[in-house]
């Protein structure tokens, strides 16, 4: 188990909860990041904060701070390309 | 438009809130609906924008409608403050603003998921509801099929209309259903949420003795924990009502692990298995469109200097493109004053049209080419779904200093001009982050300043050569520039400390990419520029006839019989054989010496002389803080008082060689330094710095005023950038000339 944040580009895993309660879980759990999903981890803004990740169809954005809240399991470790 | 207000603001039309997702195409469908009949004020007390407009249906056309576009949310249990207004508008819950009598609630159909979370929501607060299921073209071309008439019955018969916002297309089913469903009673809440939720529900409903409160409010005493629970019942009925929600809550905690759980997560699982049921992929592509550009365009080094040339073509067409319109402006209000000039005999009445009102107006006027211009780009920028992505690549650099990647825009706009920038933060949801943002651009080095600069450095700093390569003048300039930034940054985190803006998120849905239509950039660009139009018609119009009285008044008996008299004896003169060449020129000479005699003599020119010793020590004279203070409509407006005292006329602009002549003639006829000259490399800074830090600009006050809604941030902006800049100039003029400059 880890957090969304510390995966790596291009890695996809499957949600397993969250660290804690609050509006910012809440909101992640209304775009779509609930347990059982699977999330793809694409990329870090050139300043390296904040990430953008795929759920589903789609796209979304979310301060590392927000990310690590998001706890993961790491599914593959395929390189998207 | 007075009579339009009037329609919009009765109650006797039904009312309908339009609310959706962000990025749902809501706004594009509000405007496709209502065109260019829209009203934008705020709701009471806050500065949550409230937009509203009319429109009717073809087959009744007694029926007038009223809608109103609240902010794109993502649910009804707030986030931010923001939300709270928008959640608490679209649930009645503000005094003074009734519940609509139905809902349009957008859903994205490329991103039926994200919709279908928040449309359970509004289905809660037991009001018809009709969905207009937008980008329905373009969910075809990505090979999404949504079968219309399953979703709507998943959903217990809700109304599904499929429209294209962009096109207009369904506008007429939409508009259609909406006045069927407001005859509808008892609408579908669908029973969505979980059994456990459900008991809960029904427990609270029990637990009240009088009072009426729907689902959704109900949902929210739930679950909006930050909130805390306030009711107005009697204390026995809020006590029995606490207890059942405070049990509730543990209950659901112990079952689901969390309130969210419990909530929020069934919600979302449910639109997925809706989603799943109604749509159909017909192709299975991995990776979108979308997603193959954004490897490009958010590429780690390609996606910087992509950015940076967008930025650098936005702010050269802000600059370049706009210039020959502005002189066009700029020429058309000279000739309608000289037009004035012409026509009327000269008096107060002829000075108030043309140097107070056509040339006040048109001083802000000539702004209108460079918002143009801007919200042209910014409504490509988000329509295309650019503009998140940008955000997205700065954020890290605005976010430590209590900015985020959204105030990139309104802070680059204002390097040309702190109002269409300030207009520009309507982007920002989180309403601290725009306050932060609002307060902090016009210390963005804009366009009004570089006059300031230009004639200060060519007049007082030398052109040296630093170091080999750099010229001192173009030092100083680079200096100033910066120093804006600099201080900006500071004032930033100071505001974030005291507004305690820590809140400040970045989650957020990226659009995908999009053809923005000339439709929806046209309603926006027009709607922009006739809200500044109006701004500069009335409340700029009436500051700028103050200053005009304050620098026209009184007017001296005395000073008249003097230039009167030196009139008669030029024009004896003349007539004893003085050239007409000769004439004219003394003639000019004489009219620009009463202009300056009649400044000096006036309020403006008495209160300058007054306070002259409060800005003795940044080593300004009394004819500098005159200049300084009737700039107060506009910083270039300096130059033309400076010209006014130095006996030039107003005509005098930043290339005029007269205006550095007498400057550095200047000498100081009274006090200590009788005799020195008033201008120096020190004092030539000390004005660049106080131009570089005051809010000398009557027109971003008033924007401020209007986008905020409250007289406090203009006043607040006003009095700390006035302090700065005071500071700033004492500090520079005692430092150089400390060091003998």
């Amino acid at each position: 188990m880890t957090q969304l944040d510390k995966l790596g580009r291009g890695q996809s895993a499957t949600i397993i909860g969250f660290a804690k309660d609050g509006p910012v879980t809440r909101r992640l759990m209304e775009l779509g990041l609930v347990a059982g999903k699977k999330v793809i981890y694409m990329r870090k803004a050139p300043l390296r904060d904040p990430i953008q990740i795929k759920v589903g169809d789609s796209c979304i954005t979310l301060r590392k701070a927000e990310a690590s809240l998001v706890l993961v399991e790491l599914t593959t470790t395929a390189v998207l390309n | 438009m007075s009579l339009a207000t009037e329609v919009i603001s009765s109650t006797s039309s039904k009312v309908i809130t339009i609310c959706g997702v962000p990025n749902s195409g809501k706004t594009t469908i509000f405007n496709a609906i209502t065109g260019l009949n829209q009203r934008v004020a705020n709701y009471p007390g806050v500065t949550v924008e409230k937009v509203s407009g009319r429109f009717s249906i073809a087959t009744s056309k007694s029926d007038a409608f009223t809608i109103i576009d609240i902010p794109g949310t993502y649910s009804l249990t707030p986030f931010s403050p923001d939300e709270r207004i928008a959640t608490a508008a679209l649930c009645g819950l503000i005094e003074g603003e009734r519940l609509s009598d139905a809902i349009i609630c957008v859903v994205d159909a490329t991103n039926l998921e994200r919709g279908l979370c928040f449309v359970f929501q509004v289905m809660q607060i037991g009001r018809p509801v009709v969905i207009a299921l937008n980008m329905i073209d373009l969910a075809k071309r990505l090979g999404i099929e949504i079968d219309t008439e399953k979703l709507s019955r998943e959903l217990g018969g809700v109304p599904v209309i499929p429209v294209v916002g962009t096109r207009g297309h369904g506008l007429a089913q939409l508009k259609e259903a909406v006045a069927e469903s407001t005859n509808a009673d008892s609408p579908p809440s669908g029973g969505f949420y979980d059994e456990s939720v459900e008991h809960l529900l029904s427990r609270l409903a029990e637990a009240k003795h009088n009072g009426h409160k729907h689902r959704a409010e109900l949902l929210k005493i739930i679950f909006d924990v930050e909130d805390g629970f306030k009711s107005n019942y009697d204390s026995d009925t809020h006590h029995t009502l606490d207890g059942v929600i405070q049990h509730g809550r543990k209950q659901l905690i112990e079952q689901h692990g969390s309130l969210s759980a419990a909530g929020t997560a069934t919600l979302s699982r449910r639109a997925a298995e809706i989603s799943e049921k109604v749509a159909t992929k017909v192709k299975q592509t991995q990776t979108t469109l979308s997603d193959k550009l954004d490897k490009y365009l958010l590429h780690p080094v390609l996606g910087p200097i992509i950015l940076f040339s967008v930025m650098i073509l936005m702010f050269q067409s802000i600059f370049s493109w706009a210039e020959p319109m502005m002189s066009i402006v700029d020429n058309l209000f000279s000739s309608l004053a000289g037009l004035v000039e012409s026509v009327m005999t000269s008096g107060p009445l002829q000075s108030l049209l043309t140097d107070g009102i056509i040339g006040g107006v048109g001083s802000v006027v000539i702004f209108l080419p460079q918002i143009v211009i801007l919200f042209l780009f910014i409504s490509i920028l988000e329509d295309t779904g650019y503009l998140s992505r940008a955000a997205f690549m700065v954020d890290k650099m605005f976010h430590w200093c209590g900015l985020s990647g959204k105030s990139f825009i309104p802070l680059l706009s204002s390097y040309a001009c702190a109002i269409p920038g300030i207009m520009a933060t309507r982007t920002i949801e989180d309403r601290k982050l725009r306050l932060i943002t609002i307060m902090v651009a016009p210390l963005m080095t804009c366009s009004a300043r570089l006059p300031v600069y230009a004639i200060m450095i060519a007049a007082f700093i030398p052109y040296h050569i630093v170091l080999g390569i750099f010229n001192l003048q173009g030092l100083v300039l680079t200096a100033l520039y910066l120093l804006g930034l600099i201080v900006a940054i500071f004032v930033s985190y100071i505001l974030k400390k005291v507004m305690k803006s820590e809140q400040s998120s970045f989650m957020m849905e990226m659009p995908s990419y999009k053809l923005p239509t000339l439709r929806s950039v046209t309603v926006r660009v027009v709607n922009r520029s006739k809200s500044f139009l109006k701004r500069a018609g009335t409340i700029i119009a009436a500051i700028t006839i103050i200053i005009w009285a304050l620098s026209y008044y009184p007017r001296s008996e005395e000073i008249s019989a003097q230039f009167a008299e030196q009139y008669s004896a030029l024009a004896s003169e003349y007539q004893n054989g003085l050239s007409p060449e000769e004439y004219q020129s003394r003639f000019e000479e004489l009219s620009n010496e009463k202009a300056g005699a009649n400044l000096s003599n006036s309020y403006f020119g008495r209160v300058g002389r007054a306070i002259e010793p409060v800005f003795l020590p940044l080593g300004w004279d009394w004819k500098i803080t005159l200049a300084a203070l009737a700039s107060f409509p506009a910083r270039e407006v300096v130059i033309a008082t400076l010209g006014t005292t130095y006996n030039l006329g107003s005509g005098v602009d930043e290339q005029s060689s007269s205006l550095v002549s007498k400057m550095r003639d200047a000498k100081w006829d009274h006090g200590s330094k009788l005799g020195l000259s008033v201008f120096s490399p020190a004092v030539a800074l000390s004005i660049m710095v106080f131009f570089a830090l005051c809010c000398q600009c009557g027109a971003t006050l008033v924007t401020i005023k209007q986008e905020t809604g409250k007289l406090r941030y203009p006043v607040f902006v006003f009095v700390y950038m006035t302090a700065l800049a005071y500071l700033g100039a004492l500090l520079t003029y005692q430092f150089f000339s400390g060091v003998g400059l």
